[in-house]
């Protein structure tokens, strides 16, 4: 589609969701555009930074999102401090999230997208992704509903570090901690290495900004996984399959309620739509290409997919609700996720290289 | 046409047969209680669904 068309149907979204739906809801979509365009526009992708590092010791990805890191948290832990709306996506330590991170970081690898990397790569037109997101969100949504007995496993209360050391000490720790993230990088890749990549750098400073948006007017951090479990969760209300009165996660009273609401009510479900409007909107100049899979091929990504759906909602998270959420507004979650997901990486890229994706 | 563009024909047009079903049968919209267009500041505690939450 050309862009013109593409940004007079977005204009009319944006439209009426302000008039149908709020103002803020509206504005969130514009900023999930903003979030799509960026990321698709600087292929800034979790994942393969990831495996760039671990295949060819490019540190450029990792170095990208080291400062989209950083930038983030010089944000939203201030922010965090100053108003007391705004919430920090504090997930529990627990046994779930070590055994989501890691399956999740090994099946980003097979998939060839984290969460925000199967969206803007849906709507640039990839076809494993495309396929992928109605089984990732299905996945979703069963993790959700399994995620009370995952947590019987073993877990502990949500560590802040801003309440445990202020805002001051939560951002001296997250900034001395995302330095030694790069001296462990510097000793991999050994020294001669170009670190800086003027797309990776305008897409850390332009996400950055994005996610700062999203944690001023929607009170809460950017988020991907719960739209989808959502998704998934009032379709299968819908035809019967499930009874939500019956389950731990979706009878809580905030879940319970927004299984009556529209999806257009819900932050991350508005974020993704953006997102995959913004890849489009992109994908207008410069189209994805992407090789064709064989059947075997297609079965594994599609399963990957579904597994990293279950897998998100175990962690807590992805790579933007674990890891760029939960670090930035200092979640002691996100630094957990890390070091599991990057383990469950080392496996996937062999996997991914096993079945030459 | 290419298995590419039917592919994302059937990928937009389900997508947004999804939202319009959605939007039909779910309870509507409070307009009145719309919430404040930015939440820093607002006064208003955040209730939104996140990855992050337990519950």
């Amino acid at each position: 589609m050309k862009r013109l068309p593409l940004a007079a149907l977005l204009a009319a979204f944006f439209i009426f969701l302000a008039l149908s739906v709020s103002i803020r809801q509206a504005v969130l979509m514009l900023v999930g555009v903003g979030m799509g365009a960026a990321l698709a526009g600087a292929r800034f992708g979790f994942t393969t930074g990831w495996r760039q590092l671990i295949e060819q010791r490019n540190p450029q990805g990792v170095a990208g999102q080291v400062l989209l890191l950083a930038l983030a948290s010089l944000a939203a832990l201030p922010l965090l401090g100053q108003f007391s709306e705004l919430q920090a996506a504090l997930g529990p330590p627990s046994v779930s999230l070590l055994v989501g991170a890691f399956v999740f970081g090994l099946t980003m690898q097979i998939a060839d997208g984290c969460g925000s990397g199967t969206l803007y790569k849906a709507g640039l037109g990839v076809p494993l992704n495309m396929g992928i997101l109605p089984l990732f969100a299905l996945g979703s949504f069963l993790g959700s509903v399994h995620l009370d007995s995952w947590l019987s496993l073993g877990q502990m209360a949500p560590v802040s570090f801003p309440a445990e050391y202020g805002t001051g000490g939560a951002l001296a720790l997250t900034l001395a901690l995302l330095a030694a993230v790069l001296v462990a990088v510097r000793l991999w890749v050994g020294a001669g290495q170009t670190w800086l990549d003027k797309r990776w750098l305008w897409g850390a400073v332009a996400l950055a900004v994005l996610a700062t948006l999203n944690l001023l007017l929607a009170g809460q951090p950017w988020g991907v996984v719960y739209g989808f479990g959502l998704w998934a969760a009032k379709v299968s209300v819908a035809l019967g399959a499930f009874d939500p009165t019956a389950n731990a996660f979706w009878s809580q009273a905030g879940n319970a309620q927004r299984l009556t609401q529209t999806v257009f009510m819900d932050v991350t479900t508005i974020t993704n739509i953006g997102i995959l409007g913004g890849a489009l909107w992109v994908s207008a100049k410069a189209t994805a290409n992407s090789q064709p899979l064989t059947t075997q091929q297609w079965v594994i990504g599609l399963v990957a997919g579904f597994v990293m759906g279950y897998s998100s909602r175990l962690a807590f998270g992805c790579n933007i609700g674990a890891m760029l959420s939960g670090i930035s507004t200092g979640s002691l979650h996100g630094w957990i996720w890390v070091p599991l997901a990057f383990a469950g990486t080392l496996i996937g890229v062999r996997v991914r290289r096993h079945y030459q994706f | 046409m290419s298995n590419t563009h039917k592919l994302q024909a059937v990928f937009w047009l389900g997508l947004a047969a999804f939202l319009s079903w959605d939007f039909m049968v779910s309870a509507p919209v409070d307009l009145r209680n719309e919430p404040p267009l930015i939440a820093a500041g607002s006064g208003q505690a955040t209730s939104g669904g996140h990855c992050s939450m337990v519950k």
